[in-house]
């Protein structure tokens, strides 16, 4: 099954003989599909390694000894009561660098010049901080999911002195608590109701952005059978769910409010007079309670844990959960983590290119700046090269989530070229790293085959097969041997290119 | 290694968009697509491409067309910008009614060749006038529909996929919304700049792509076809460095001047590209932006222009297989603002370059600057900036289905380019 594959990369990387020889290599991949290997043959079949690619950001080796202690259950426990974790030393990082974060929207208001996109841009960094960083991991990568499922992108025009808010108050929030109260939250709070226009909606005005979007990505989805004139009800239930534009905070408006009888999805309301906030919150806790609903995150938490293509069988019974502990998240996510089809799933999620980043600053064990936060300042633009800044997806239905939308060139260029600036500690500077020479044990392997193998276990937690190892190999000019001692190039002018070749492989990408 | 002729008699090497996506076994997944979108993908042509290739030249900010293609014959004009209008006098005459700034005088051998055209009034149904949303709607460039992908990707979506270097978003490492969606496109700070960080000469870039090459030997198709493509693409752009690049053009030496002298490189290369996107910013003219004679408004058009008409000269016999058109989220305010600046406002001018260009005229109908005539106080739009496009494509660059590219795009069409020999 490989040859063919092999060759035809080859064939490509090969800059060929006569004119440009690379023309039409786009299918190339494609044409090797079905003769194509499983990312289960990529990364170790060990279910605690299984876990921590997908509950975290990445695993390191004392995540990996800590799994092994605790054992799976347990950790996982720990993990989803993020509270008992001591993350002391990640909240005290972004306390003391990023502390506008934590700004209520008045504040941001008052410190801020108008528009500035300053507080913007520290949510951003101290957003990769906490996946790097923190303890508290499935937490964070919660927080990554829910922000693309209700995504208010960040930065953008209308969001500068509330994002943070958003960020604190709606997603981090009920990340692990219960979706009803977090879709409450987000249609209560003005970065949702400014960035989806439901701000300017009136019953004279009607906008339908947020009350389309209400239904078809935040609860029962484009499949979730309702119909334009559901659409245009929604748009008019949520009428007077605004903003005071002096302080920019939550405010209902009564006066803008549509009044009579409406019906979304066997959701009605005879709706007869102004006060229609209460009536709003009664709606936006049916929709979270709504089968649809609960279908459409259960698939989504598949599609981010488990598969691309989700089984249907272990959606049911995620929905089920959902619908039975009344949205809480932590009982689905338990269930979901403890399937046979999650066990099964080894090798068929890959790593988007922010996770990829973190993975790697975290198996490198790259930490944050002595003091400032110029190097990660520098981590909110790479992950912008690499195609994917933090919470800075601009429609609103959040980064997709499948290998399929992470196929570009350029992207996959800079996710290399990113592996070897951090494996050789070139940029950013700023970040403290220790070289690579750590990485293998204190005392050398003794030859350059037993080399790869210590590096690729350190990096990828398992040795390369045998035509990868020889790949490394090859690059050496080495045979696996040969003898290795600390003057070979192995371990001194290589040792980064190694390093960054091993993360470049589908060993790392493979999540 | 020497390119193995069996790559191009293999029955895949030709294989459509709709196979590739089946293969891949996915197109169910495909995220954020409605099944509006998925019928684009699942639509193909069976020929490779012979178009034009469409440059597609963003000016970030919002490109003041009023004075730019300046409509001298309405009275209101001198009127309503009293201390930054461009004066009469001043202006290279197009035709009774509009001016070209004089600093984009580079332009006008093309102009009296009949090689570029401007529109004036081109607008969009959301008359929003936020940047953010303004941009994100002109590339979705699908109004009343939910579809969530780019233009440009839909387009690619219809065609045959070709080489690495079919779609690229020039000296810019993130493409434009409007290739978002499925389609592979490329996204480069330049050509120079597209290479493997760690090889510093030829022997090391095949040392480190065999290495990649084979470590991705049996790896998974989602893996493995990015990784094919990246070493492809860096295949080909080792080719376009080892073979330098000079031309008697006279680019400004700014980003612009780079990015289209890379995207001339490119064509002249031929790599296969179809669709070149570039960005110029800083547009956006609140205040200050300068007299006829000095200031922001004329460096940025003189910087534009010099860079086309370098672009125009450069692409030499090529020229005739190019069209570029311009286009920005929204023109600005008619009525000037305190600040010697204008401000957000609506209809834009589209600037048209390129062989097939129905030149020497500005297109479109104009809708006159009085009161009853406007759209919310600015330049009003009689042309969706949809027609001009649809237009391009159908006559310049094979396309087809343009109702699954722009959904509910009308049938008018302007004649702002003629079609294709």
């Amino acid at each position: 099954m490989a040859t063919l594959t092999r060759r035809r990369l080859f064939g490509l990387a090969a800059a060929g003989a006569g004119g440009l020889s690379v023309a039409a290599v786009a299918p190339t991949g494609a044409a090797s599909a079905a003769d194509a290997g499983s990312g289960a043959d990529f990364v170790s079949g060990d279910l605690n390694l299984h876990l921590l690619r997908r509950a975290t950001f990445g695993p390191t080796p004392s995540l990996k000894s800590a799994v092994k202690k605790q054992g799976r259950s347990q950790w996982l426990n720990n993990q989803l009561s993020p509270a008992s974790i001591d993350d002391s030393s990640c909240e005290r990082l972004i306390r003391d660098r990023f502390p506008r974060v934590n700004w209520s929207i008045p504040q941001a208001r008052d410190e801020l010049e108008p528009f500035s996109w300053n507080l913007m841009n520290d949510l951003s960094i101290a957003t990769i901080a906490r996946a790097t960083w923190s303890k508290r991991q499935l937490f964070e990568v919660m927080c990554e999911f829910w922000s693309n499922h209700l995504n208010v992108t960040n930065p953008s025009d209308r969001v500068w002195d509330n994002r943070q808010d958003y960020d604190r108050r709606v997603i981090r929030k009920h990340a692990l608590g219960r979706f009803e109260d977090m879709l409450i939250g987000s249609a209560t709070h003005p970065a949702m109701l400014l960035y989806l226009n439901n701000a300017d909606s009136t019953k004279e005005n009607p906008n339908e952005n947020y009350g389309r979007e209400l239904l078809e990505l935040h609860t029962v989805s484009v499949d979730g059978g309702y119909s334009e004139q559901d659409m245009r009800n929604s748009t008019l239930i949520m009428t007077g769910f605004g903003v005071n534009w002096r302080k920019g905070t939550f405010n209902y408006f009564g006066r803008d409010h549509y009044r009579g009888p409406v019906s979304v999805m066997g959701f009605s309301h005879p709706n007869p007079n102004a006060d229609g906030y209460s009536m709003g919150i009664k709606y936006l806790k049916y929709l979270a309670n709504h089968p649809s609903t609960a279908h459409h995150i259960a698939e989504k938490l598949c599609e981010r844990f488990v598969s691309d293509q989700p089984d249907p069988a272990l959606v049911d019974r995620l929905a089920t959960t959902y619908l039975a502990r009344g949205t809480a998240i932590a009982p689905v996510l338990r269930q979901l983590f403890n399937s046979a089809e999650f066990a099964g799933s080894v090798g068929e999620k890959t790593r988007r290119p922010l996770e990829d980043l973190v993975a790697t600053l975290r198996v490198l064990d790259v930490r944050p700046d002595r003091e400032g936060r110029q190097g990660m300042q520098a981590l909110v633009w790479i992950s912008d090269s690499l195609g994917q800044q933090p919470l800075a997806w601009s429609p609103p239905d959040g980064y997709p989530d499948v290998a399929l939308s992470w196929q570009s060139a350029g992207g996959t260029l800079a996710r290399w070229n990113t592996h070897l600036s951090l494996a050789a500690h070139w940029w950013p500077k700023e970040l403290r790293k220790s070289p690579s020479r750590d990485l293998l044990p204190r005392r050398l392997p003794k030859t350059h085959g037993a080399m790869v193998d210590a590096l690729a276990k350190r990096l990828v937690f398992r040795t390369l097969a045998p035509p990868h190892k020889q790949a490394i190999l090859s690059f050496l000019g080495r045979s696996a041997s040969d003898p290795l001692d600390s003057d070979s190039e192995a371990v001194r002018g290589r040792l980064d290119s190694v390093v960054a070749l091993i993360l470049d492989s589908p060993y790392h990408w493979v999540r | 290694m020497t390119t193995d002729t069996e790559e191009c008699g293999c029955p895949d090497y030709a294989m459509s968009r709709r196979a590739f996506l089946g293969r891949l076994g996915t197109v169910g997944a495909l995220a954020g697509l409605t099944s509006a979108g998925l019928s684009t993908q699942m639509a193909f042509a069976a020929e490779p491409y012979s178009g034009d290739v469409l440059v597609v030249l963003s000016l970030r900010g919002g490109f003041d067309g009023l004075n730019s293609i300046v409509p001298t014959g309405d009275p209101r004009y001198a009127e309503v910008r009293p201390s930054i209008r461009i004066p009469q006098g001043a202006l290279v005459p197009l035709d009774p009614m509009f001016g070209l700034h004089p600093a984009m005088a580079p332009l006008m051998p093309w102009w009296n060749s009949g090689d570029f055209a401007a529109v004036q009034a081109v607008g969009m149904a959301n008359q929003t006038r936020s940047h953010f949303e303004a941009m994100e709607e002109m590339e979705r460039a699908a109004p009343g529909s939910s579809l969530r992908t780019g233009w440009l990707d839909r387009t690619l979506g219809l065609r045959e996929i070709g080489s690495a270097f079919q779609a690229v978003q020039m000296g810019s490492s993130m493409a434009a919304s409007a290739f978002r969606g499925p389609s592979p496109e490329l996204a480069m700070r330049s050509v120079d700049d597209f290479d493997l960080s760690g090889a510093w000469d030829a022997n090391e870039r095949r040392r480190w792509s065999d290495a990649l090459t084979g470590l991705h030997d049996g790896a998974p198709t989602a893996v493995a076809a990015p990784a094919a493509t990246t070493l492809g693409a860096l295949a080909g752009a080792a080719e376009m460095q080892d073979a330098e690049y000079s031309s008697d053009a006279r680019y400004p030496t700014t980003d612009l001047g780079r990015a289209l002298r890379d995207v001339a490189r490119v064509i002249k290369s031929d790599v296969g590209l179809q669709v070149a996107a570039v960005d110029y910013g800083d547009w956006d003219m609140h205040a200050d932006m300068g007299t006829v004679a000095s200031g922001w408004l004329r460096d940025k058009l003189g910087e534009l222009a010099s860079s086309l008409a370098a672009f125009a000269t450069d692409l030499g016999a090529k020229f005739g297989d190019v069209t570029v058109v311009t286009l920005t989220e929204f023109g600005r305010s008619l009525v000037e603002n305190g600040s010697g600046g204008v401000d957000h406002g609506h209809g834009q001018a589209v600037l048209l370059l390129g062989g097939g260009v129905d030149g020497g005229k500005v297109h479109g109908t104009w809708p006159t600057l009085e009161q009853d005539a406007l759209a919310g106080g600015d330049l009003a739009g009689t042309t969706d900036y949809r027609q001009i496009l649809a237009e391009i494509l159908e006559k310049r660059c094979q396309g087809s289905q343009m109702s699954s590219v722009f959904p509910d795009l009308t049938s008018d069409r302007l004649g702002v380019v003629r079609a294709r020999g």
